[in-house]
């Protein structure tokens, strides 16, 4: 695959890599007032952006106006630098930008393989067997737990099924929304490392979006920070270490 | 007549009316299960398949086998629309059910007033329609009737095909599970519900000709095929074939059970009562499994 990086040159990202998903004054929001207001993102290829905010700061909002799922009151959105804003998720999941939502991301009355299956609706037939192999390796226990009903699987397994699912279509970006909601602490663990390994492993440019900074700091390249709709930072990961920087922004 | 063989006719009575009502249920429920969208118009579309094939049968003077499946298409050509022109409109802009409710409301007194507009009031017969009175030991049935059990049977299995074995029918099956994941997956919802209603619809034809050829069609036939449709689909679960399936035959068995006590025009009342009594003790329908989260 010619997107599979090895694991040192997948970390030694460096700013100059091409922007790959890209937001330029993009508002967006539900009724009158945005959400979120004239948002600058640019998501570089192969990183791990890590969009961190309060409740409410918008952040799911701005993962929903990138894929697709909200239509923008304003600005654009880019991939690959040619224009997608306002296309549907049906398109922009053809071009290879995945999401998975919050909470339970997954079909809850269907078998877990056939949500696996549904994850490659777009994807090529010939294909499916291979990333499902793929995602298997990934998380074996959802092979074992292949023909059980999706909504009877544990939140951290339906966690990783809701990813498995989004990697089922091979995506060249993965957009996360707060993958350790819910989940207790050493299951968070397992799901960072395995979006970690993804990104590795694929070169997959990661959007995830978190709550908790503790979480996703270390896997992260890069950070922005959202406040009531608008980005106040955006930059390394090491200063917001600082406890004290961190406190200023949020 | 002795009591076992009326409660044997009863109960086959009761299989031919359950077909009808699973035939409308079916067709109701796969537009409702994937959709969302509470189609009340469901019902003049109905009866518009009942109309084509009376226009093409009557007026066009064709055979029966050309205007049947003429009608069919005619009325899956009218769901059809009825989404492109109506409800597409509301969804793309995140209407709330209560207002496609509403709409669909207003297209059902519209087509409704159409029909009677066009056609009149009058009960529209096709004057020879093939009926033979079968007897099979103490029972007596009509080959219209007998029509009705063997069209459920052809539906379910046709449409249980379509959802197992086809690209089309998976994704009405997640649209179904999960609208919103169906959506981030990549399915174009918007065409998925064209299918749907076009499926749904062409499905709402059948009992609606097999009742013209019984009976004769009326503008005002609409209303109860969408309720008892509507009823079926509830008693039997949403979202699932075989819960329609089941739920048309058990209304029409409750139904025609009752009658053995209760003078008939207290039959929509037994809907109604069984209605209520699935909505209080299985909210999700008999054979419904879907667990809202």
């Amino acid at each position: 695959m010619s997107q599979s990086f090895g694991l040192n040159e997948a970390n030694g990202k460096s700013n100059d890599s091409p922007t790959h998903l890209a937001a330029a004054g993009l508002s967006a929001g539900y009724g009158d007032e945005p959400v979120v207001r004239g948002i600058d993102l640019a998501i570089r290829k192969g990183e791990v952006l890590l969009v961190l905010g309060h409740n409410g700061a918008g952040k799911t909002t701005l993962m929903r106006a990138l894929f697709g799922l909200l239509r923008p009151t304003q600005g654009k959105v880019t991939y690959l630098g040619a224009d997608i804003t306002g296309r549907t998720p049906a398109q922009n999941v053809r071009d290879g930008i995945a999401f998975v939502p919050q909470g339970h991301g997954i079909f809850p009355t269907l078998r877990v393989q056939t949500n696996l299956e549904l994850g490659a609706f777009v994807a090529d037939k010939h294909l499916t067997g291979e990333r499902l192999a793929t995602v298997y390796e990934l998380f074996p226990i959802l092979k074992e737990r292949a023909d059980q009903i999706g909504g009877t699987l544990s939140g951290g397994q339906q966690q990783m099924l809701a990813i498995g699912m989004a990697l089922m279509h091979a995506p060249q970006v993965l957009l996360l929304d707060e993958p350790s909601i819910g989940l207790a602490p050493n299951l968070v663990d397992r799901v960072m490392q395995s979006v970690r390994i993804i990104n590795q492993r694929f070169g997959t440019t990661i959007v995830m979006v978190e709550q908790s900074v503790k979480y996703g700091l270390p896997i992260a390249d890069r950070v922005a920070v959202l406040k009531t709709g608008r980005k106040i930072y955006d930059g390394d990961p090491a200063p917001l270490h600082d406890r004290v920087e961190l406190m200023k922004l949020y | 007549m002795e009591a076992g063989s009326l409660l044997l006719q009863l109960l086959v009575n009761g299989l031919i009316n359950g077909s009808h009502y699973a035939l409308l249920g079916i067709g109701f429920g796969f537009i409702f299960a994937p959709t969302k969208i509470t189609h009340f118009a469901y019902g003049p579309v109905y009866a518009i398949g009942a109309y084509a094939t009376w226009a093409a049968a009557t007026m066009l003077a064709l055979p029966l086998a050309l205007a049947i499946p003429l009608g069919i298409v005619v009325c899956a050509l009218a769901g059809v629309a009825s989404y492109l022109f109506l409800y597409r409109a509301f969804v793309e802009r995140g209407s709330t059910p209560l207002v496609i409710l509403i709409a669909s409301l207003g297209l059902f007194i519209v087509l409704e007033n159409l029909i009677g507009i066009v056609f009149g009031t009058d009960t529209k017969v096709v004057p020879d329609a093939p009926s033979n009175v079968i007897l099979l030991g103490p029972i007596v049935f009509t080959s219209l009737q007998a029509a009705q059990v063997v069209c459920l049977g052809l539906v379910s299995a046709a449409l249980y095909a379509f959802l197992a074995f086809t690209r089309y029918g998976k994704a009405v099956m997640a649209m179904t599970d999960n609208l919103e994941m169906a959506r981030i997956v990549g399915i174009d919802t918007a065409r998925v519900s064209l299918v749907a209603f076009a499926i749904g619809s062409a499905i709402s034809a059948v009992p609606a000709i097999l009742i013209l050829l019984k009976e004769g069609a009326t503008p005002h036939m609409g209303f109860t095929a969408v309720f008892m449709g509507f009823v079926a689909m509830i008693i039997g679960g949403i979202g699932s074939l075989r819960g329609a399936v089941l739920g048309g035959l058990a209304l029409g068995i409750i139904e025609n059970a009752g009658m053995w006590k209760i003078p008939t025009e207290w039959q929509s009342v037994i809907a109604f009562v069984a209605l209520f009594l699935v909505l209080v003790f299985k909210p999700t329908g008999l054979f419904g499994t879907k667990a809202r989260r």
